[in-house]
């Protein structure tokens, strides 16, 4: 190896060298803007988690989890509820139809009461007439004839009171009825899609509320990906301060090699020595520069994974609790206020029909009253029919037309007891019908809502905790927001470091090509440098500055010609060792 | 709140050390290398400290072994942070008065624990 050609080498050394001096300040210089940019974005990360835990503590609370029990009780009393109201509403109308048909019966009643009521009238005229052609034997029925023409007007009065009344009622009952028959289907089918947006709307926010009861959990392993991550950076950060040591002994390899080079005396036996111990040097170099290249690549590799795991916070679902806090509470609110109408169209219901009742009653007030009179008028007919037959048999046959008048009063009197008996029938059969509809109605207005006010009464309270809670999840969304924001303007920061990296990451490869370069020239002259080196020599002159196991290793495989060994990702780094 | 001081030549090792002691609630002081550290260690108290090993101007072992003669630090905890796996090294930190050693790159979870047994 001639003087030129080791000046050669060593000048291609020098400049390998100053290139890894170089490198090693750039990355230092880039490692440390990374770590500046992970420091910002870990502290915007604190913030977010900081926020969050607030967050999801409040979701926790016992407030927030008797929410989604209670809008399902409510979901499940309104449809009740609803259920009960239809049924009522069909059972009134059911009624209400009957109702009228008894009402139409009780209107014939009472025409044919009429009838007899104007047919009491002409036998009053008639036994006047009688009494007149009797003259003074006819003094004892004038009492009858007087009897007769009260009884008359009174019962034509009443009679003619009762039927412009039933004709109301009923008329008013028809209306209802017809009212009801109408809004029934209508109404049946408003209830059904009341019951279907109910189910649908609670269906969406119990949907949501599981989700939201999902958070802590997901925060939970959120913050454990974190604490991953961020470890993983800081694993990866200081590994750059081993990659510059193994340059910084790369660095003194090549020192060592060309002061070798430059020292031989040019000896050809020297040479060859010097030569072939050179090469195996520059050889254990090239692969501390492969395993520095590897080492680098796993960090800046390692760096990226991790740095956009944490970046994947400032997007991910954690920063989307408070607006979905937010959303849940607006659904459930509508629930409610969907179910308050429900309960107002439901009362407006209620109060048409109780009106409805009320006339009813008052009509039963008068059927009674009706009743009780057609009664003592049937009692008061039977008597005038025995007084006018005794009468009439006490003359003997100078009466025989006061005695067809008193059969004509018996005649009347057996009409009347059978329209009074009828009437009294319809009118049991009436009460009985009105029976019922009152249940139906006691139900409509008490028993019914009591269940479903109780469920609007506990979502009200879960609802107000959940506001609350809406409320201070819509500040921290906005504080969290500001952070993802923050985090999200660093990107850019930390993407440049990251290129930088990559392109360091470049260089090494042709600082590598450059001391192969070397080697190759160094070792055109001797073939068999790799059979002629003294193994215990070239470990001993450039061992000692491998003080970690990772460089003995490399060294180790340069020398015998293994592979290297592998270097494995860790996220963790090393647990101190107490003395 | 506990005071530590951390020394290291390396800027990014500091910076981690840094960052992990002080999300821990810690106060860091840092320090460039060994000769840097032993001043500052000389200008307050410190409950803990971290060196590492190889630094210029004054190593790791050279600085545990001046700051066990300063008074009031023969039993402040000292951890060495190093590349350096070699048992003769560790015999040489344990023998100048180290408390522990740790492989780079720490484990900063495993690292908070140990200070907070260490530091009460």
């Amino acid at each position: 190896m001639s003087v030129a050609s080791a000046n050669a080498v060593v000048s291609i050394l020098e400049q390998a060298k100053d290139e890894l001096r170089s490198l090693a300040r750039t990355t230092e210089t880039e490692i440390h803007s990374v770590a500046a940019a992970f420091e910002g974005l870990a502290h915007h990360t604190d913030t977010i988690l900081n926020l969050t835990a607030e967050l999801v503590a409040a979701v926790e609370s016992e407030g927030i989890r008797s929410v989604l029990p209670t809008v399902r009780a409510l979901g499940e009393a309104a449809k009740h509820f609803v259920e009960q109201r239809l049924q009522a509403t069909t059972g009134i109308l059911e009624t209400v139809a009957a109702e009228v048909k008894l009402l139409r019966q009780l209107s014939l009643a009472t025409r044919e009461q009429a009838v007899i009521a104007r047919k009491t009238k002409a036998l009053s005229v008639l036994t006047n007439i009688e009494v007149a052609r009797l003259g003074a034997r006819g003094g004892r029925f004038e009492h009858l004839a007087q009897q007769l023409a009260e009884f008359s007007q009174t019962l034509s009065e009443d009679v003619q009171r009762l039927a412009r009344d039933t004709d109301a009622h009923r008329a008013a009952i028809e209306e209802i009825r017809q009212a009801l028959a109408t809004a029934l289907p209508r109404q049946r089918q408003t209830m059904a899609s009341i019951v279907t947006e109910l189910e649908k709307v609670a269906g969406v926010a119990e949907a949501g509320l599981i989700r939201l009861s999902r958070t802590p959990g997901e925060f939970r392993s959120c913050v454990d990906m974190l604490r991953q991550r961020i470890s993983g950076v800081i694993a990866a950060v200081q590994a750059e301060d081993i990659t510059r040591q193994q340059i910084e002994h790369v660095e003194e390899g090549l020192r060592i090699v060309c002061e070798g080079l430059l020292g031989s005396n040019g000896m050809d036996s020297e040479c060859a020595e010097e030569a072939s111990w050179a090469c195996a040097g520059l050889t254990i170099q090239i692969y501390q520069l492969r395993k520095v290249k590897e080492n680098v690549a796993s960090w800046s590799s390692q760096i990226k994974t991790c740095m956009d795991g944490i970046l994947n916070v400032s997007t991910s679902e954690i920063v989307g609790i408070g607006p979905m806090v937010l959303e849940k509470e607006r659904e459930v609110s509508a629930q409610l206020a969907e179910i308050d109408m429900l309960e107002e169209e439901s009362r407006a219901h209620t109060e048409s029909i109780q009106e409805t009742l009320g006339g009813l009653s008052s009509l039963m007030t008068l059927v009674r009253d009706h009743l009780r009179k057609s009664k003592s008028a049937r009692d008061c007919l039977q008597l005038l029919t025995f007084n006018s037959i005794i009468e009439a048999t006490h003359l003997g046959s100078q009466a025989n037309s006061i005695l067809a008048l008193a059969r004509h009063i018996e005649t009347i009197s057996a009409e009347w007891r059978q329209i009074t008996d009828q009437a009294a029938l319809a009118m049991k059969e009436l009460m009985k019908v009105a029976e019922p509809t009152n249940q139906w109605i006691k139900d409509f207005s008490e028993d019914g809502s009591r269940s479903l006010h109780e469920a609007q009464a506990q979502t009200r309270v879960s609802l107000e905790n959940l506001r609350s809670t809406a409320n201070f999840a819509a500040t921290q969304a906005q504080h969290m927001r500001t952070a993802s924001e923050q985090m999200r303007l660093q990107t850019a920061g930390v993407k440049t470091a990251g290129d930088l990296l990559n392109a360091c990451f470049n260089r090494f490869e042709g600082i590598e090509s450059e001391v192969e370069q070397a080697r190759v020239q160094l070792g055109s002259g001797y073939e068999k440098w790799e059979e002629e080196y003294n193994e215990f020599e070239v470990e001993r002159r450039f061992s000692a500055s491998y003080t970690t196991e990772m460089e003995r290793e490399v060294l180790r495989a340069a020398l015998s010609g293994r592979p290297l060994p592998v270097t494995e990702q860790t996220f963790a780094g090393n647990a101190v060792e107490l003395f | 709140m506990a005071k530590i001081l951390t020394v290291d030549d390396s800027n990014s090792i500091r910076q981690m050390l840094g960052f992990t002691l002080r999300k821990a609630g810690y106060e860091v002081v840092e320090a460039v290398d060994g000769k840097d550290g032993l001043a500052k260690a000389g200008h307050g108290k410190f409950d803990l400290i971290i060196t590492d090993l190889n630094m210029p101007q004054m190593d790791g072992i050279q600085l545990i072994a001046a700051v066990r003669k300063m008074s009031g630090y023969s039993f402040v905890p000292i951890l060495m942070l190093t590349t350096e796996s070699q048992a003769e090294k560790k015999d040489a930190g344990k023998k100048a008065g180290a408390t522990g050693w740790i492989v780079k790159p720490f484990n900063e979870e495993q690292l908070i624990t140990v200070i907070q047994k260490l530091v009460k």
